[in-house]
């Protein structure tokens, strides 16, 4: 009984986790744009995240290594530091996005000025992070982050004409402009397969002392966890066709985004998304500021680890309270998060192959997986999101470039 | 004996002490044995001042970034090679993690660090 207490515990703190401000951007300008003409992007990205989550989570269970100590172990020094570095720097970008949101969002709940909030927020993590173990920290953010939901409800009472939602998952490409379309395929599909999530998820299970009796266990949390959340994005893709497209706005500010959930439901809407909005990215640039730190500590092999007290894994705490710092200054020169969201989104899709190609890799290492390397679906799916995840790589840029960065 | 791929199998892992602490990775091997006769890897070096001769001037640009600290473990203090390259002694002993013994205390002076 405690266990599916446990698991539903972990589950609704995922689906307060996984949208972070990648996905409320893309999603809902994506359904600003094209209305439900992206929806089946969704599912692709959702699968892909599962699939690559479960094969980080079977590594670090069996095997006790988190992503980066695999990259670095397969690809060898030089391609490992190369992953390293565009890593940290994609996430540096991501947390700088996140921190933007964390003050955009008290901003419209206090209205104290932007840049005073980027620091105090700053100053708050660092003090909330230093003193609340790591557990409480997940939930908090989660729960808060349930909020979201507010998204959910806002769908379904914008009354949105269901076939053609239906219709949207089915694939095909837009007519009208299809390289902004096109753009929007790679942003979505990054925003749900952003790297840190992996790098966070794998770091979090050797901490855990996951065995591989607790396999059930992390492919449930995997999938469960991450389809729930998937449905939030596609709520924000409604809300973003159902009203941003037909008010011809484009949400390019966060508060804009919340105004999705006011129009249905009134004050306590607004309220309810922007307090959702706040713990979502806050809870994402927690995920982030680790993320960079797993990273750096496990590439040089620093002892590391959230749940350690600080001065357990002193380089590690050190690096985390550097990449804040980084991230507040770089929000604070002024730069528009929402712009800043989408580079690191489509500066992390050039990354994923540094990142996805060690963990298939290992998941099939017979040396270390023993009986628990991948099996046929597991390579299946995974080449498969390999091969996507190449393509969407190698053309994320250009994309960008044609498009002006979808501005066009 | 079982045979070990030195490439795969114990370059770049991570370093665990007797006690378990991580305290590096294998950056580099050293390996001697004139020609004819059979090469033997003598110790495990450690530490970014190896870093250079693994990537060239990127490496020596990590390298110094990250101090340029070598550490050379004997072999005869590796316990075993697995997921991880464990050793026979604690790390303090063998010179290594000495980065974060030295930012331990540091950190200490603020209240909490060891809740």
């Amino acid at each position: 009984m405690n266990k599916i207490f446990g698991l539903a515990l972990g589950i609704l703190a995922a689906i307060g986790g996984f949208v972070d401000i990648g996905d409320l951007v893309f999603n809902t300008a994506a359904g600003a744009t094209f209305g439900y003409q992206l929806m089946w992007v969704i599912p692709i990205g959702v699968v892909g995240i599962i699939v690559y989550s479960e094969m980080c989570g079977r590594v670090a269970a069996v095997s006790g290594k988190a992503v980066f100590d695999a990259v670095r172990e397969r690809v060898g020094f030089k391609a490992g530091l190369g992953a390293l570095v565009s890593s940290e720097v994609v996430n540096l970008m991501t947390l700088a996005a996140e921190l933007g949101g964390v003050a955009i969002a008290l901003q419209l709940l206090c209205g104290l000025p932007y840049r005073w909030l980027i620091v105090l927020a700053v100053i708050g993590f660092a003090v909330v992070i230093w003193i609340t173990s790591f557990n409480w920290l997940e939930r908090i953010f989660g729960y808060g982050g349930l909020c979201m939901l507010v998204f959910a409800v806002a769908a379904v009472k914008l009354a949105p004409d269901w076939t053609k939602v239906g219709n949207g998952f089915i694939p095909h490409i837009s007519q009208n402009n299809p390289w902004l379309y096109l753009y929007f395929v790679v942003g979505l599909l990054g925003a749900a397969m952003t790297p840190y999530e992996v790098y966070f998820y794998s770091s979090g299970g050797v901490e855990e002392e996951w065995k591989p009796s607790d396999l059930g266990l992390n492919r449930a949390n995997a999938i469960v966890g991450y389809a729930l959340g998937g449905t939030l994005s596609i709520a924000l893709m409604i809300v973003g066709g159902v009203f941003f497209l037909a008010h011809g706005i484009n949400p390019e500010h966060l508060g804009t985004i919340a105004l999705g959930a006011q129009q249905p439901l009134g004050e306590i809407g607004l309220l309810l998304a922007i307090v959702g909005i706040l713990f979502a990215v806050g809870g994402a640039s927690i995920d982030t500021v680790f993320s960079g730190a797993y990273n750096l500590a496990q590439f040089c092999g620093w002892e590391w680890g959230r749940y350690r007290h600080p001065s357990g894994a002193p380089r590690f705490t050190i690096t985390w309270l550097v990449l804040l710092v980084l991230g507040m200054g770089i929000v604070l020169t002024g730069v528009d998060p929402v712009v800043l969201t989408e580079y690191a989104v489509i500066f992390s899709v050039v990354a994923l192959p540094l990142t996805y190609v060690p963990i298939l890799l290992v998941a099939n290492d017979r040396s270390y997986m023993g009986q628990y390397r991948n099996g046929r679906l597991a390579n299946i799916l995974g080449a498969l999101y390999l091969l996507i995840i190449m393509v969407v790589a190698l053309t994320a840029v250009p994309l960008m470039i044609i498009t002006n960065a979808g501005q066009n | 004996m079982p045979s070990l791929d030195l490439g795969l199998g114990i370059l770049d892992r991570q370093l665990l002490d007797s006690e378990g602490r991580r305290c590096g990775n294998v950056d580099d091997l050293a390996i001697e044995g004139g020609p004819g006769e059979t090469p033997h890897v003598v110790a495990i070096l450690v530490g970014p001042g190896y870093w250079p001769q693994r990537a060239g001037w990127i490496g020596r640009l990590a390298g110094w970034i990250g101090g340029g600290k070598r550490v050379r473990v004997p072999w005869e203090d590796v316990a075993e090679v697995s997921s991880h390259v464990k050793l026979r002694k604690r790390a303090a002993e063998l010179g290594l993690g000495t980065g974060d013994d030295r930012l331990r205390p540091l950190l200490e002076k603020i209240p909490g660090a060891d809740r």
